[in-house]
């Protein structure tokens, strides 16, 4: 492991063969990203599916599947590009659906109130998880407003003292669903990690994105289905649609583009 | 929002806690760190039966406005700097989880213990830090 703090306040002005150049490289290209991310909200206004379009006037490949998401899908809602997102927008789209759904919320957060006791047992710091279950809870009470707090939803998701612990505290029960169904997980993993060194590496810590194994786990730990539509390079004219977990009522429907997710909102439910 | 914020708050929370239940070995001037709240100075002893045992060493922490998303910043301070491969000489210590695999999760409880654990499974004291990529 490089010592990137040093490098930091330390960048030399010649060539200096004891610093690792792409290091340097790797560094100001962060700090580019990071640029990128802070323009974008952490989640931003609804807007017309149809913006997409423009997005991508060269690309015939993307342009056929944005004519078929547009059959299925009136609005994107998108989200900062910054790893956290499917967590971000995962959230933010089940929890708007929640404030319409009342007996609905009342059940999610009987699981939620379940879950902690799983989480308790995962190995994480007592001290550290009751601060971020206080915060999720706080975010989660709104909910029971019901449609007249969809703005103060908006505000919290916004604010990132509240949306970065959502995003933690989901990221805390997919590790401890993870691990309490390792012996299944372990068999998606690649490389020599044990699952625990996967959700410590990969699962745990802000901005590492997520992939399958960390959807199918979230989804499963709380019994919320997600539709995940995929825009990539693939040759099908249609932007494939993923459930998890299989099988499952969804709830929940996500555009994914290589390296990241936005909500998407169905022609009919709205 | 009311004060105080969402760090000082969580930083609060995590004093009295390792005043309660400190890792063996481990202290914190708590008077300090009333005043500063995101600077503390933390006392650590090498731990029995280890190549540190008898030997006292201080822990800087150094919190942002960001923590607990971002990491803190850990150094050994003072006269006593363990001769560790993966401690350099001006204190500053080569620990995943205080770079690339911090999470919010953690704390500065599990912090020291990390670095408990990586200096009594020590089985050589080297004096530099080792280049190799670990």
């Amino acid at each position: 492991m490089e010592d990137k703090k040093e490098t930091q306040t330390n960048i030399p002005t010649e060539f200096n063969p004891d610093l690792n150049q792409d290091e340097l490289i790797m560094q100001r290209h962060r700090e580019i990203e990071k640029e990128i991310w802070e323009s974008t909200s952490l989640v931003c206004e609804k807007e017309e599916l149809s913006s997409l379009e423009a997005e991508y006037i060269t690309d015939e490949v993307y342009q056929g599947k944005v004519k078929d998401l547009l059959r299925k899908y009136r609005y994107i809602r998108r989200t900062r590009p910054d790893g956290n997102c499917f967590y971000r927008a995962f959230a933010y789209a089940y929890f708007e659906s929640l404030l319409n759904h009342q007996r609905e919320y009342e059940s999610f957060r009987e699981i939620i109130m379940k879950n902690k006791s799983s989480l308790m047992t995962s190995g994480f710091s007592a001290v550290t998880l009751e601060d971020f279950h206080e915060t999720f809870m706080e975010v989660v009470d709104v909910l029971s407003k019901g449609t007249s707090a969809q703005d103060e939803l908006f505000k919290l998701f916004n604010d990132q003292g509240y949306s970065n612990y959502v995003v933690v505290y989901l990221r805390l029960i997919t590790s401890s669903q993870l691990q309490l169904k390792a012996e299944f997980y372990q068999n998606f993993i690649e490389g020599d990690r044990t699952v625990a060194e996967f959700c410590h590496q990969e699962v745990e810590p802000m901005y590492k994105a997520s992939d399958h194994i960390h959807i199918i786990a979230l989804s499963s730990a709380l019994g919320v289905g997600i539709r995940v539509r995929y825009m990539d390079r693939g040759q099908s004219t249609e932007a494939i649609a993923h459930d998890f977990p299989e099988g499952s009522h969804v709830h929940v429907h996500l555009l994914y583009r290589p390296g990241h997710y936005d909500i998407l909102y169905p022609i009919d439910t709205n | 929002m009311a004060s105080p914020s969402p760090s000082e708050r969580r930083l609060q929370k995590e004093l009295s806690s390792l005043m309660k239940d400190p890792p063996p070995g481990v202290s914190v001037d708590a008077n300090a760190v009333y005043q500063h709240l995101n600077l503390w100075n933390v006392h650590m002893k090498g731990a029995d039966g280890t190549l540190y045992q008898g030997e006292d060493f201080q822990l800087q922490f150094r919190f942002s406005s960001k923590y607990p998303f971002d990491s803190p910043e850990v150094t050994f301070v003072g006269d006593n700097i363990p001769i560790h491969p993966h401690v350099y000489s001006n204190g500053h210590i080569c620990l995943s989880i205080l770079t690339d695999d911090w999470s919010p999760a953690l704390s500065v409880q599990s912090v020291c213990l990390s670095i408990i654990s990586m200096l009594s499974s020590c089985k050589e004291k080297a004096s530099t830090l080792s280049i190799e990529k670990h």
